[in-house]
């Protein structure tokens, strides 16, 4: 009986995180991917009639917002790795005592709604600030001297709001890394450079994978940034898909490219995970264990 | 220690609940499915009447009431004694639908008692079955104080379930401080004002005012009328001469000084704090539209609603709200009461002579094929 009573602690566990899963994916998946075999108009009603051509439909003159949010997702995540990972470094191992400071600060936005941050970046942006008229000046702005509803301002707001995703578990991981398996290499003349190419970074890839995912993934279903810091030509799919569903209330089309676009991301992630090797990603214990 | 009996009873427990939640949602997806009915040919339900008192939710655009302890709302509450919750959460008539639909479509109303929505908006709505009818004997101040030319809209003649709340033009709203120059919508098109320039989303606002700033008649126009006038925007969107599409916040980059024009609505002025701004009626004329205070289906405590009605029908505050809002009011008879200055403002009482060119707003031939052609403008 004993035994039967741990058997059941695992499904304890596990509870809540089902229920989660269940309620809120499993069963709104499952009216989306129905909803997705509808055909019909608000005005005639919708019916089911497995219009598999929605799959199709939904994606033709699609094609353009779909790579530009690759190209937007995908250099936010950039410019996120490239200012979170010395970041993180400087706070794992430079910060000293302003580290839990400095912690908090990456955190602290949070404390304001995604939105609201959004908007003030709007105000920051705006035409006759200041803070556009000294990047006038340096002649860092494009074409009109505008920033603001330009895809510079839309890949500016994504790098901003997803940034802390990117430095927590690059953070989490730096955190544990052994110094003196650094310190061996230089030991073994290892120069710097060498010694962060070959043992500091390479340890690291997990926090970089993950963070590259915990970034990427919402960044190319963002519609938030490119609907207020974006103006025309830089709809992302997401606005798209929003577009659909309020504005043109086509939703089995809306369905089935919200359903296609869950696809692609997950195809990209399964590679990128296969590539990055599933240790990079889930952590590799036996390493872990042996470097102490 | 626990006994066994106790251990086994919450192995069941657990158990039970598993069932349980699985049967739920089975249960949930057997029921869910029917996205959406349309086309309801029952008779609509009429507005009932009766005494007004308690809470009543109000749906309507940002700019459009007179705040504050004097504004309508709290004149109406100290009168009447009804809690008026009253949100400012329609933007855009589509995006408004969008939100509401899945609702309206289950006979709910999100606890909103009116909406304020556009005519052709309210046709639509009431087409869908999530409107309710009015019956005129309940409102004996608003139809006898309504405007004549408010009464027989084609749409919905002898107002069965719209009610004007206010009318309006759209025009250009114009920095005169940047670009004085702008008189007409073709120059919101001259590449000087390249990303200075902003345009509603309102599909039936925008395309029929670049229509008539090529000559056509919108009310004539064929479905390649509309969609020209389209092509037409897209080359100014691919070029950066537009530098959005916006619903009413069209006043944000209006006051951040972004753009040196917008196509906006004339009685704006409440929520545009640029003082260089000025509404400009454009050299072809203007688009003509109101907006109604509609019912809709499952709108709890109506006869406050209906309540609502009266009391802003009344002259000596109708009068009060289109000096501050500045739109044109439904009611008829107000310059008289009007303070000077606001009788003589073309904007509250327009002229026949002002809106000589003007068009009343209608909707294309074929509305999908034109929405869809202009949806794929705006996210472009």
């Amino acid at each position: 009986m004993r035994s039967l009573k741990q058997r059941l602690v695992p499904f304890w566990l596990l509870g809540p995180g089902l229920l989660w899963l269940i309620f809120f994916f499993v069963v709104p998946m499952y009216f989306m991917g129905e909803l997705a075999l509808y055909s019909g108009s608000l005005r005639s009603g919708f019916e089911l009639t497995w219009a598999f051509e929605n799959f199709p439909n939904a994606l033709s003159g699609h094609e353009e917002q779909i790579l530009r949010s690759f190209f937007y997702a995908g250099t936010a995540t950039l410019l996120c790795l490239l200012i979170g990972y010395p970041l993180a470094y400087a706070i794992a191992f430079r910060a000293g005592r302003f580290k839990t400071l400095l912690l908090f600060a990456v955190i602290a936005p949070f404390f304001t709604t995604y939105l609201i941050r959004t908007i003030a970046w709007k105000t920051i942006l705006s035409d006759d600030s200041p803070v556009v008229s000294v990047l006038q000046t340096l002649s860092l702005t494009p074409g009109d001297g505008r920033v603001l509803a330009t895809s510079g301002a839309v890949i500016a707001g994504l790098t901003y709001n997803f940034l802390p995703f990117m430095i927590l578990p690059l953070y989490a991981n730096l955190e544990r890394l052994d110094l003196r398996l650094v310190e061996a290499a230089k030991d073994l003349y290892s120069s710097s450079r060498t010694a962060f190419l070959k043992v500091t970074l390479p340890l690291t890839m997990p926090g970089i994978v993950a963070g590259v995912l915990l970034t990427f993934i919402p960044a190319f279903g963002d519609y938030i940034n490119a609907e207020l810091l974006g103006g025309t030509g830089q709809a992302m799919i997401g606005n798209v898909i929003q577009s659909l569903y309020l504005n043109q209330r086509n939703y089995p089309e809306a369905a089935a490219l919200s359903f296609l676009m869950m696809a692609l991301i997950l195809v990209i992630v399964l590679v990128y995970i296969r590539f990055a090797g599933t240790e990079a990603f889930m952590g590799d214990e036996d390493d872990a264990e042996g470097a102490k | 220690m626990v006994s066994k009996d106790r251990q086994q009873g919450g192995a069941a427990a657990v158990l039970a609940v598993m069932v349980a939640i699985v049967a739920l949602v089975l249960g949930l997806a057997a029921c869910g499915g029917g996205g959406g009915g349309g086309g309801d040919s029952s008779e609509a339900p009429t507005a009932k009447a009766g005494p007004v008192k308690g809470d009543l939710t109000i749906s309507n655009w940002p700019g459009y009431i007179e705040p504050g302890k004097d504004g309508t709302v709290a004149e109406f509450e100290d009168e009447t004694g009804v809690s008026v919750k009253y949100i400012e959460d329609v933007n855009d008539n589509e995006d408004f639908l969008g939100k509401l639909q899945p609702q309206l479509e289950q006979g709910e109303s999100g606890g909103r008692s009116i909406f304020v929505v556009t005519d052709w908006m309210a046709e639509l709505m009431y087409d869908l079955g999530y409107l309710q009818e009015i019956n005129s004997d309940d409102l004996p101040t608003v139809f006898e104080n309504m405007s004549a030319s408010l009464r027989d809209p084609s749409f919905d003649p002898g107002r069965k379930f719209s009610i004007p709340w206010q009318s309006g033009m759209t025009g250009i709203w114009v920095d005169q401080s940047k670009a004085p120059e702008i008189k007409s919508i073709n120059d919101l098109f001259d590449p000087k004002y390249k990303g200075k320039v902003t345009m509603l989303s309102e599909m039936r606002d925008t395309v029929a005012l670049v229509m008539k700033a090529e000559g056509v008649d919108p009310a004539e126009a064929t479905n390649e009328d509309w969609l020209a006038a389209i092509d037409k925007v897209k080359s100014a969107v691919d070029s950066g001469q537009i530098r959005r599409f916006t619903g009413n916040e069209y006043n944000e980059d209006l006051n951040a000084g972004n753009v040196v024009a917008a196509i906006g609505w004339s009685g704006d002025a409440s929520i545009i704090s640029n003082e260089n701004a000025e509404w400009v009626m454009p050299t072809e004329g203007c688009v003509l539209w109101s907006d109604n205070m509609v019912i809709p289906v499952g709108a709890p405590n109506t006869p406050a609603a209906l309540g609502w009605m009266e009391f802003v029908y009344q002259p000596e505050v109708a009068v009060k709200l289109a000096e501050y809002i500045t739109y044109v009011s439904p009611v008829e008879g107000l310059e008289d009461l009007a303070k000077p200055e606001v009788a003589k403002n073309p904007l509250v009482f327009p002229t026949p002579e002002f809106q000589k060119n003007c068009s009343t707003q209608v909707s294309p031939p074929d509305v999908e094929e034109v929405e869809e052609a202009w949806q794929d403008v705006l996210t472009g």
